[in-house]
């Protein structure tokens, strides 16, 4: 049987690194997305879609993990990875989303 | 994209010029950015705590002030994030020094205002 995801060696573990660090801002998504639904009873039902943004975020982040390790791995050992741009950005996107909407339920 | 079709659109865009760095570093820039864009989530976590749980603590106006106060940083920082982890990758691939982090001082200046500021709120309490 082949091996599960391609292996590298790279002795500082990078690839195995970045996808814990992936891990553990995912949780801190879910971590906030539960702590949006103490404003439940304060502003109502719109805010369940907050905690459903995190939910979405994180599930993707979770969804992503092993293309995400296949591909460090394949780029440690070609010595070449390409910078994640649009993960980058788009996780950029849901915290300034998820501020900006938690501004607004404040002042509103 | 006419020095390696396989990049993709966004990252032929936006990273442009220079030589495709030591994945290594690629990987760790990527690391960093994540580190700061959970700081950004904890101020995010913290003002919307400071305005669920901390009826008690501050009077209705000033809960306010300090829960918009305190996502406003998380908002700052994980902007500054990316426009760090954008500046390093550029860096990088030109050879370039490392710019300075500028959401450093930032971050620093927000513990040391929200701390001033409840220090104030529970003396004057």
């Amino acid at each position: 049987m082949p091996p599960a995801a391609p292996l590298h060696a790279d002795p500082g573990l990078q690839p195995e690194r970045t996808v814990l660090s992936w891990g553990r801002t995912m949780m801190l998504f879910a971590v906030v997305g539960a702590v949006f639904l103490r404003w439940l009873p304060h502003y109502g039902f719109w805010t369940l879609g907050l905690t459903l943004s995190c939910a979405v975020v994180a599930g993707a982040i979770y969804l992503t993990q092993r293309r995400r390790y296949s591909r460090q791995s394949r780029g440690i050992a070609a010595e070449q990875v390409e910078a994640d741009v649009p993960a980058v950005l788009i996780t950029t996107l849901a915290t300034v989303v998820l501020g900006l909407l938690g501004i607004l339920a404040v002042l509103a | 994209m006419s020095e390696n079709p396989q990049r993709g659109r966004l990252s032929a865009r936006l990273l442009a010029h220079g030589t495709e760095p030591d994945p290594r570093f690629t990987l760790a820039n990527e690391r960093t950015f994540l580190a700061w864009i959970r700081t950004a989530l904890a101020f995010l976590a913290g003002g919307v705590a400071v305005e669920a749980f901390a009826a008690e603590v501050f009077a209705d106006p000033y809960r306010t002030v300090v829960s918009v106060l305190t996502i406003s940083v998380g908002l700052l920082i994980s902007v500054g994030a990316a426009l760090r982890w954008l500046n390093v990758e550029r860096s990088m691939r030109l050879g370039h020094p490392l710019p300075m982090p500028l959401i450093i001082p930032l971050l620093s200046f927000a513990s040391g205002v929200a701390m001033a500021v409840i220090i104030a709120l529970v003396v004057l309490d």
